[in-house]
This record gives structure tokens, C-alpha cells and sequence, in this order.
């Protein structure tokens, strides 16, 4: 076997631990009968497995709810019920009767159901198929006497590096961060869930490993390397050692960068950027103040909905939403409206779509059911008196669409007016650049909104027709495309034009290279991740906005991305020794091939 | 001992898993014999499987059909559940 397995890199940091494998996959059963002496061994069999998957259940869902709350636990009340379904045990023991071996008559019976919840013509009964699958696969792993992957088991400070096929909203609310400490994933990509959510976290992660699950047995020790995106297996006490030399210099390269996330980042020739944050859940929004971060860019609030039975109230939402706007006190927090729908299905009756990318959601999902976006909108509304809250829909299109959310504005502030309930009125009401028609057409925008926000991760997907979750497209997800910095240039230059704010609030704007390159395409306010505020306020403090013009127009003129990489390397070089690029993550430049006539 | 009952579904998200999970734990609290029926299907009252395949929406009508000793009071108990709109809007 390879030591070695190359994936991508989604969150930075340097883990030596043992690795904790979490296989969950239905196992395969053999078909087995029994002799009908044996049935009341086989029925008791039955009646211990479900006994235990229940304890199993009680324990599990105990640490959602103190990791993730009452709420999110709840996705385990339902399987709780289903596992006492009487229809489930009779059906199950019929099949042991006509002697059937215990783990077949369940695996078939859960095929069973499971078949008739996927092919339901109700959505919401489709989605339920997941607990099914949860219950199948512990019922049998149970039975079969199999290593049970749960992360439960794991002791707090095990420190463990968790590798899985693909990480679920099931496995993400039991998580316990004393446990584990890193994350490695077979799926995903750099901007894929569960690598946004290990950036938030600060936990270094690595994702598309492809086919680390099937290579590793666990509980083997590991080297995860978050930087580089390689996960080195049974590594050699030398590269132990070495490692652990290189995770002292990465920590004490980042004490000193914390040092300079305080204060205003103020280019070398006296431009001024403001960098905010991105935040992803209400806990978050201590860590990215502390981060030096100058308000939030892009709050987003699809973890209100996501994995849930039940849509959030007016009461939940604005609980959350307040936390985020008091711990700015007074600085600008960006709330986004619902991006539910395409990866992100909420619960309810939503269909499944051929091309949810394309699909009905966001802002359009929203718009046709009013009265679920009301809900929303008053929260806003009345979350607006405690700090600067400003509202930003997603995935807009036409201006119609803006347009219609205003007057539900009005609707819900003549509502809560009526209720006697305090709010306050006009709240800035922007939108995010994420399509080629926005951002093409953002003249035809900028007069009914007070700022733009481009979100790269959509707006590259949308342009270069590359989907941004699938791993084996990750090298053709390229932010420096030409065609992506031209319509970034486009959407500043309109801005710049009607004096509204324009900021990019994607992860782009996270990569110090990409920083630069935004600033010289004429961005002023950029939201990263909280954990990459420090670097990117140091790489521009370190550059003049000339450099970084000079370089956005020659990246904007290069003919590739690798091309406008190269560049933009080059120029950057201008302003920093190699040692300084290499402590801001950019190692020194490799002219390869293909880049090499673009200097 | 036989009842029958019609409901209708009064809260917004219909009987979704949650409120699935409430009325088979209410009718399990009694000794008789429970079906709900929709349309032409009949399903175990006692099943949270069963009720939730109803994908019973708002405004959809329910026969629910209890047998045995406490009948009524089954029933009884499962039409104030309904009504209360599981705690939802």
C-alpha cells in the first residue's frame, strides 16, 4: 500500500493521530436459513440487536444535543420511533419464522421500506430514507458483530483524524471536538460543506482523497497535513518528527500572524480594504470577532434549515441572528436569505430536481412561497435593532426579484407593526453577484439595491460550467479564469459607478493571491473566513494598490488560469521574499509548461 | 367495541415524521386495535411507518378506526393530538 494519499486541501494544520475510519455503508448479508428449532435463538437475537441499536440511539443522541442542541438531535427521535415501529418487528419476525436467518429477514424487510419511502410521491417521505439507511446499517452492523465506526466511542482527547467516505448532517452534529481533531473525506472539494465547515472550525481537513476509506484499516497512526492535502499512513518516526518540527513552526507562524489581525488593513500606497467575515453558525461569531475581522460578509442561514424536521420560527431565527449582530456591536453584519434547495434540501414537501443547481432555490424558492419567507423576513426585521444588519438575497437574476422581496419587506414590517412588536424599518437590502446574469447585467441591478456581494464559489461554477462538488473536476475549478476576473472587474466597475459597496464574499477572496487580485480588480471589502483574516490583511498591507492593479489587468489579460496564476505569483514576488510568501502559504513559484510564456 | 372518526389535517407541514412519532406514541397508549385510512389506504395506527406513508398534507382527510375495549377513548385522545396541530402553526 502507499503511504501516502493525495487529496485536496481544505483547512490548514498539521494532525498526528490515529486514524478513526467511519464506514457508513450498509454491509452486505448473506442469505441464510435456519432450522426451526433455532427460530426463538434468531427472534431473540432480533430483540437484543434492536435493544442495543436503541441504547446505541439514546447515547448518540444525547451528544447531538449537547454539541448541537436540542433541535438538531431531534433528527433521532424519529429513527428512535421508527426502531419501536410494531409493523417493523412483526414483519421482520414473520420472516424468521419461515426460518430466515435474523440480519437477512431485517435486511430485507429495510429494503423493503426503504424501497417504498425512495419511490413515494411525496418528497418529504423521500427524504426519510436516510434514517431508514441509518437504522439498516447499525440494526445489521449490530447483528453481524461488525466494528461499530460510530464516532461516539471516540474519549475526549483521543485526537483522532476521522476519515470518511463523505460527511452527513447526521455524523456532523455528534461531532466532539475533544475527540477529533482532524478530518478526511473520499468526496468533496475545497468549497464543499465539509470544508467550509472545518475552515469555521479551525480543525484541519483534507478532502477528495478518492479512495482513502477502502485503503485504510483504522486505527492506524497517520500524519494528516492540511496545507499540502496529503495523508501520510504509518509514518516513519523520522517524518513523525518532522513533522511535529514543521506543526511548532506552522503554530508559531500563526501566534504571530493573530498579532497583526488587530487593526485596519491599509495598503502600502494608503488603501483602505475592510475584511470581514464569513460565518456560518451563530457560535462562530466570537471566534471571527476575535479573528479581527471588521463586521460579517456573508452570514449564512441555511443551518436553520438543513438536516431539521421542522422550519425554524420567527423566535429561533431571531435569537440566532441577534447573537451574530450583538457580538459585532455596531458593525455591519450581511444576513442571507434561505439558499435552501439544490445540495442543501430542507424538510418539508420539496421535490427532488434533475439539475438543482438550476433548480428551484434560493431567492426563487422563497419568492413562490411567501409565507415561509415572511417568517424569515420578520426575524430580520426585528434582529435589525440590535446592530447594523443588512439583508442580502441569493442567486438573483432580475431585478424583478428584488423588487418583489421589498414589498415582502413591507408586508412583514406592516405585520409586526401591527403586532405592536419593535423593529427596525429599512434595512439594507443587497444582493449576491453568483451568476454570469448578474453579474453581465448588474447595471440593470444597482439602482434598486445598497451594495453587491460576489460570491465566487456559485459565480465560477455558473460560468465555467464546473461543478464545484465534484472531486474529479477540482482541477478545472479555477477562480482566476479570465472569463470569472472579467465579470468580477465588470460588477466593481458598476458598482464604483453608483457608489454602492461591492464586496466578494466567497471563498476566493480567503486565498491571500486571490486577495490581491480582487484589490486590483478594484474591490474594497472583502469576507473571508475567519481563519484567514490575519493573512489577508497581511498580504495587503504588504502591496500597493498599483502593484495589484497592474497584476489584476494582467491576469485579467492572460489567456488560462494558470497563466493569470503565474502572474499574479509574479508580481506578488515583487513585494515579498520567498520566506515571507511561503509563512502567507505561497511557496515559491513553479514555472510549469503551461505557464511559462504568460510572465 | 368498534369508533370511527374523520379528521382533518390542520397544521401547515401535515403529518410529517415529528407528528407521525406523536400519534403512534399516543395510540400505543391503548389496548385497542387502531387503523387511520386515507383515501384507500388503510394503514396501523401503531406504525410510525405506516402513518407517515399517508403523507397526510394539511387539509387531507383522515378515517381513523380504533377496536377493543377502549375504543372511544383511543380516539378521543387521537382526534385532541390532530387538533392541537402537534404543537406546530
Amino acid at each position: 500500500m502507499e503511504r501516502a494519499i493525495a487529496g485536496s486541501p481544505a483547512s490548514p494544520g498539521i494532525v498526528i493521530g490515529p486514524v478513526h475510519l467511519l464506514r457508513w455503508e450498509v454491509p452486505e448479508v448473506r442469505h441464510a436459513v435456519v432450522d426451526a428449532a433455532d427460530v426463538p435463538r434468531e427472534i431473540a437475537r432480533l430483540h437484543e440487536a434492536l435493544a442495543a441499536t436503541r441504547q446505541r440511539l439514546l447515547v448518540v443522541r444525547a451528544r447531538a444535543e449537547a454539541h448541537a442542541g436540542p433541535e438538531e438531535a431531534a433528527i433521532f427521535d424519529v429513527q428512535l420511533s421508527i426502531l419501536e415501529d410494531v409493523e417493523l418487528l412483526s414483519r421482520i419476525e414473520g420472516l424468521i419464522r419461515q426460518n430466515i436467518v435474523a440480519e437477512k429477514a431485517v435486511d430485507l424487510v429495510l429494503l423493503e421500506w426503504r424501497q417504498s419511502f425512495a419511490r413515494h410521491a411525496q418528497p418529504m417521505i423521500r427524504e426519510r430514507e436516510r434514517d431508514l439507511v441509518d437504522l439498516h446499517i447499525r440494526l445489521l452492523s449490530v447483528l453481524l458483530d461488525l466494528p461499530d465506526h460510530d464516532p461516539v466511542d471516540l474519549a475526549p482527547g483521543a485526537g483522532a483524524i476521522l476519515v470518511t467516505h463523505d460527511l452527513t448532517p447526521s455524523l456532523t452534529v455528534q461531532f466532539d471536538r475533544s475527540a477529533i481533531a482532524a478530518i478526511a473525506t473520499d468526496e468533496g472539494t475545497r468549497t464543499s460543506h465539509v470544508a467550509i465547515l472545518a475552515r469555521s472550525l479551525g480543525m484541519p481537513a483534507i478532502v477528495g482523497l478518492r479512495d482513502a476509506t477502502t485503503r485504510l484499516r483504522g486505527g492506524e497512526l497517520a500524519v494528516l497535513d492540511g496545507t499540502s492535502g496529503m495523508l501520510i499512513v504509518n509514518p516513519t518516526p523520522a517524518e513523525v518528527k518532522q513533522y511535529r518540527q514543521r506543526a511548532v513552526r506552522e503554530a508559531t507562524a500563526a501566534e504571530e500572524l493573530a498579532r497583526e489581525a488587530k487593526g485596519e488593513a491599509v495598503t502600502a500606497d494608503g488603501v483602505r480594504i475592510v475584511v470581514r467575515a464569513n460565518v456560518d453558525l451563530p457560535e462562530e461569531a466570537e471566534q471571527a470577532a476575535t479573528s479581527g475581522a471588521e463586521g460579517v460578509g456573508l452570514f449564512r442561514t441555511e443551518f436553520l434549515v438543513v438536516g431539521r424536521p421542522t422550519m425554524p420560527d420567527e423566535e429561533e431565527q431571531l435569537r440566532a441572528y441577534r447573537r451574530v449582530a450583538e457580538t459585532f456591536a455596531g458593525r455591519p453584519v450581511v444576513i442571507r436569505t434561505y439558499d435552501i434547495g439544490g445540495d442543501k434540501l430542507p424538510v418539508g414537501g420539496y421535490p427532488t430536481e434533475a439539475n438543482p443547481f438550476l433548480g428551484w432555490r434560493a431567492i426563487r424558492m422563497c419568492l413562490d412561497q411567501p409565507e415561509l419567507f415572511k417568517v424569515q423576513l420578520r426575524a430580520l426585521l426585528r434582529a435589525g435593532l440590535a446592530g447594523d444588519v443588512r439583508v442580502m438575497l441569493p442567486l438573483v437574476v432580475t431585478v424583478d426579484e428584488v423588487r418583489r422581496t421589498r414589498a415582502l419587506l413591507h408586508e412583514a414590517a406592516a405585520e409586526l407593526e401591527a403586532a405592536g412588536v419593535p423593529f427596525k424599518r429599512d434595512l439594507p437590502l443587497g444582493v449576491m453577484i453568483e451568476t454570469p446574469a448578474a453579474a453581465i447585467a448588474a447595471d440593470t441591478l444597482v439602482k434598486d439595491v445598497s451594495f453587491f456581494s460576489i460570491g465566487t464559489n456559485d459565480l465560477v461554477q455558473y460560468t465555467l460550467a464546473v461543478d464545484r462538488g465534484n472531486a474529479n473536476l477540482s482541477s478545472r475549478f479555477t477562480p482566476l479564469h479570465p472569463a470569472v476576473l472579467r465579470l468580477i472587474a465588470r460588477v466593481a466597475e458598476v458598482g464604483a459607478a453608483h457608489g454602492i459597496e461591492v464586496a466578494v464574499c466567497g471563498e476566493m477572496a480567503s486565498e491571500p493571491l486571490m486577495a490581491f487580485a480582487l484589490v486590483g480588480l478594484g474591490l474594497r471589502h472583502l469576507s473571508v473566513s475567519a481563519a484567514s483574516v490575519a493573512r489577508v490583511k497581511r498580504v495587503l498591507r504588504g502591496v500597493t494598490e498599483s502593484l495589484a492593479a497592474e497584476a489584476a489587468h494582467g491576469a485579467m489579460c492572460a489567456s488560462t488560469a494558470d497563466e493569470a496564476t503565474h502572474f499574479l505569483r509574479q508580481r506578488l514576488r515583487a513585494a515579498f521574499s520567498d520566506r515571507e510568501l511561503a509563512a502567507l502559504g505561497l511557496p515559491g513559484i513553479r514555472v510549469s509548461d503551461a505557464a511559462a510564456g504568460a510572465g | 367495541m368498534t369508533a370511527e372518526r374523520i379528521i382533518v389535517v390542520k397544521n401547515r407541514a401535515g403529518i410529517h415524521a415529528r407528528p407521525a412519532a406523536e400519534l403512534v406514541k399516543t395510540a400505543a397508549r391503548f389496548a385497542s386495535e387502531i387503523t387511520i385510512a386515507r383515501d384507500d389506504v388503510e394503514v396501523n395506527g401503531k406504525s410510525i411507518m405506516g402513518v407517515m406513508m399517508l403523507a397526510a398534507e394539511q387539509g387531507a382527510e383522515l378515517i381513523l378506526r380504533a377496536r377493543g375495549p377502549d375504543a372511544d377513548a383511543a380516539l378521543d385522545a387521537l382526534v385532541l393530538v390532530v387538533d392541537s396541530k402537534f404543537g406546530e402553526s
